[in-house]
């Protein structure tokens, strides 16, 4: 009982969907691979499902030139033993709540049976997550989340009222477009456009955690809308450039710590430091100002001019503190 | 490039490549000394064939690098999972997987020997009962085949967990496998539910998120079992050092299991156990962990559990380490800088993300946190946050405090304080 086992791989998945339909052709087999499998599948998968030397004798061919598959039935679809002992393990998971009420999650859990959950929470330590997460069981979280995830699901229009970052009341008309969960966080929140007059005038981000009241519209967004533009319209204008050194085994603890930004590197052979280019979102620029600061004088931001001017100022502030403190005592 | 696929058996080699394309992002064949030409371009065809719209190449004097730039906070699957879906397997093993299910479709029980001879008459498909024996046990222990013992003899049916329909009965569900599939733990155990069915997640995107997570997750049922059956684990530790210096044994490690340590600032996950030989809890990372193996059970779990949980609650990440050598016993205190007026956020953070250390109100404007913890080192990365608030530091061993007021003056000069280190 594995994950990596071969009945949850492409090539497998690929063949089961073919055999959905008694009968199929040629084209349809290569479609299908080069749309469901990786970017060579199509080099090597086709042939073993269309007839000839190599196939594997799941189709025949029939007399018309089509594919006939030599089962009977389409593919069975059924959970496996590792699936459900997962599901056993999501069970015990307050986030599941999010998703299903308290009979759901009741008919869920006699389905599974006696199977062993994968896993218990436990067996898991997080040993820098922020401790003001959101509560999943609270009554109004839970009602604001099914809301806003059934607004992101119909594009609906709310009316919300939340509390910002820094404390002020606010309100408007949103459209929500997706949910965002930071396991650092352990919080939701939406992306969403605020609408005026029924036109995106900006984009933002929503904790839910922070919403006080919704109201349904009733209305539904029609304007397409998409996730790159969204995207676009929060990255910052350049990349935070970093020197990093490999004193401190720096350059493996940084691409570790920032693995998960969209970013270029390039090493200089004869120093052995990376420069690396960060793209990241301009809300989230004190984030990650604060994040580089704590590699001290490992690394070093190059730019741009402003991000490096905050850096310079905070140490100048701090070099201060420590010869102030040094001349009391 | 003959004798190419885009299948693997060994999961482990490919997690070696993929790890090191996707986290230093400008390596060139020569930096994988360890391995052939072919084993490098075999391995780098596959990571494009399957990451093919994240694969990014650069052009040097040393040659073309290859990496992996995904910004993972902005897409809607883990393109890692491609990894697991990638086992080899015979022509036997496909056969068999559609032919036994449809056999078995109508859900009567039948024989191995009925079945082997339906094989035959019904599909034209000639199998040993050997053969079909074994596939029926691997499904068995899978799950997707029921056996039933009736007499002397062993009947086969199928499972009648059909996946479809817990999408179509359970309100939520289909939402909840969305979420649940992107992340943590074992997020590809959702995703692969979701493929079986040819759905996706189009409702979450995950910040902070580490994607690379879940070519270590191979390692966790084995540490996990361990864990619960109270035994010890074996495993191999190769650190990015020793394996790019092409040590293929690496260092061999026994020890009890505790508990996974996940960090979600740093992005490295951890093993925490007990070492015998040596009378003492550390952390193991699991990115440099391969093929764990359970043991014996370790007799006095129980009271070793106990006494690492209270360990546990003087670790500010997962050192419990430096106390043992330096010998210093005294909490480090720091006083931190906040307007109260103007940056209650600042206080908001601080309580937020002192995990085991205490914060009190010690002056206008100024906070105290007291860190009795075994490595101030793992504090001081976290304070280094805060510069610009940080007042006084206290306690804790001298070389850490050194090394605080020499990396600021180090950094001063270098974004032009007193004297520009670096910048003309």
């Amino acid at each position: 009982m594995n994950i990596f086992s071969e009945i949850y791989g492409t090539y497998f998945r690929i063949a089961a969907k073919l055999l959905e339909k008694e009968v199929t052709d040629d084209k349809t087999v290569r479609d299908t691979v080069q749309r469901e499998g990786f970017r060579d599948s199509v080099l090597f998968l086709p042939q073993k499902l269309i007839p000839g030397d190599e196939d594997w004798g799941l189709f025949s061919r029939t007399s018309d030139g089509k594919l006939k598959r030599i089962t009977n039935y389409p593919p069975v679809k059924v959970l496996t033993k590792l699936q459900k002992m997962w599901l056993k393990a999501k069970l015990a998971d307050p986030r599941i709540r999010l998703f299903m009420d308290d009979d759901t999650i009741s008919e869920l859990e006699k389905r599974l049976g006696d199977v062993s959950p994968l896993y218990s929470r436990e067996h898991f330590g997080f040993t820098d997550r922020f401790s003001d997460s959101d509560d999943y069981l609270s009554s109004s979280y839970i009602k604001h989340f099914r809301m806003v995830l059934e607004a992101v699901k119909k594009r609906k229009i709310l009316y919300i009222d939340f509390v910002s970052g820094h404390g002020r009341r606010m309100g408007g008309k949103f459209v929500l477009l997706k949910l965002e969960y930071s396991p650092k966080n352990d919080k939701f929140r939406a992306y969403c456009y605020l609408l005026k007059n029924d036109r995106i005038k900006s984009s933002g981000i929503i904790n839910i955690g922070r919403i006080t009241n919704i109201i349904d519209t009733g209305r539904t967004f029609r304007t397409p809308v998409s996730m790159e533009e969204y995207f676009l319209s929060r990255k910052c204008s350049s990349p935070a450039v970093i020197r990093v050194t490999p004193a401190r085994n720096g350059v493996e603890r940084f691409m570790l710590e920032f693995a998960s930004y969209e970013k270029h590197t390039v090493r200089d052979l004869v120093s052995g430091e990376y420069t690396v280019e960060l793209w990241y979102d301009e809300q989230d620029e004190t984030e990650l100002l604060i994040r580089l600061l704590s590699f001290g004088p490992v690394i070093e931001i190059m730019g741009p001019p402003h991000l490096r001017q905050m850096a310079k100022e905070r140490i100048q502030r701090q070099a201060e503190l420590i010869g102030k403190y040094r001349k009391e005592n | 490039m003959a004798g190419f696929s885009e299948l693997i058996k060994n999961f482990d080699k490919t997690r070696d490549y993929v790890r090191d394309f996707f986290i230093y992002g400008c390596k060139v064949r020569s930096d994988f000394g360890r391995k052939s030409i072919r084993t490098y371009g075999d391995e780098k065809r596959r990571a494009e064939s399957w990451m093919s719209e994240y694969m990014r190449y650069d052009d040097s004097v040393r040659g073309r690098s290859v990496s992996i730039s995904v910004d993972s906070g902005h897409i809607s699957e883990n393109p890692l999972y491609n990894a697991y879906y990638s086992r080899s397997f015979t022509d036997n093993d496909i056969r068999l997987h559609f032919l036994i299910t449809d056999v078995l479709h109508d859900g009567q029980k039948r024989t191995l020997k009925d079945i082997t001879d339906l094989l035959n008459t019904d599909y034209g498909q000639l199998f040993d009962e050997q053969t079909v024996r074994n596939k029926l046990k691997e499904y068995t222990d899978e799950g997707i085949i029921i056996s039933e013992k009736q007499g002397k003899t062993l009947y086969y049916s199928l499972s009648q967990d059909d996946a479809e329909c817990y999408f179509n009965d359970l309100a939520g569900f289909d939402e909840a496998m969305q979420f649940f599939s992107e992340t943590q733990h074992f997020g590809i155990i959702g995703n692969s539910i979701l493929k079986m069915l040819g759905r996706k997640n189009e409702l979450f995107f995950i910040k902070h998120n580490y994607i690379i997570h879940t070519l270590e997750d191979i390692l966790l049922p084995e540490l996990l079992a361990a864990m619960d059956e109270k035994r010890y684990v074996s495993f191999r530790t190769f650190s990015a050092k020793r394996r790019n210096e092409g040590d293929v044994l690496g260092t061999e490690n026994q020890v009890v299991p505790m508990k996974i340590l996940v960090s979600v600032q740093t992005g490295r996950r951890y093993l925490a156990a007990y070492i015998p030989g040596l009378n003492r809890f550390t952390a193991f990372r699991l990115d440099y962990m391969k093929t764990a193996k359970k043991g014996s059970v370790y007799e006095d779990y129980d009271s070793l559990k106990a006494k690492f949980d209270r360990n546990m609650s003087r670790c500010f990440g997962v050192s419990f380490g430096m106390r043992r050598e330096t010998g210093t016993v005294t909490p480090m205190k720091i006083v931190f800088f906040a307007d109260e007026k103007k940056e209650p956020y600042i206080i908001e953070r601080l309580e937020r993300e002192k995990r085991c250390c205490t914060l009190e109100r010690t002056g206008e404007n100024l906070y105290t946190l007291t860190a009795d913890v075994f490595d101030p080192n793992e504090l001081m990365h976290w304070a280094k946050t805060f510069i610009g608030r940080i007042v006084r530091i206290e306690g804790g061993a001298d070389s850490v405090r050194e090394r605080f007021c020499s990396d600021i003056a180090r950094m001063n000069r270098m974004y032009g304080g007193d004297e520009n280190e670096h910048i003309q």
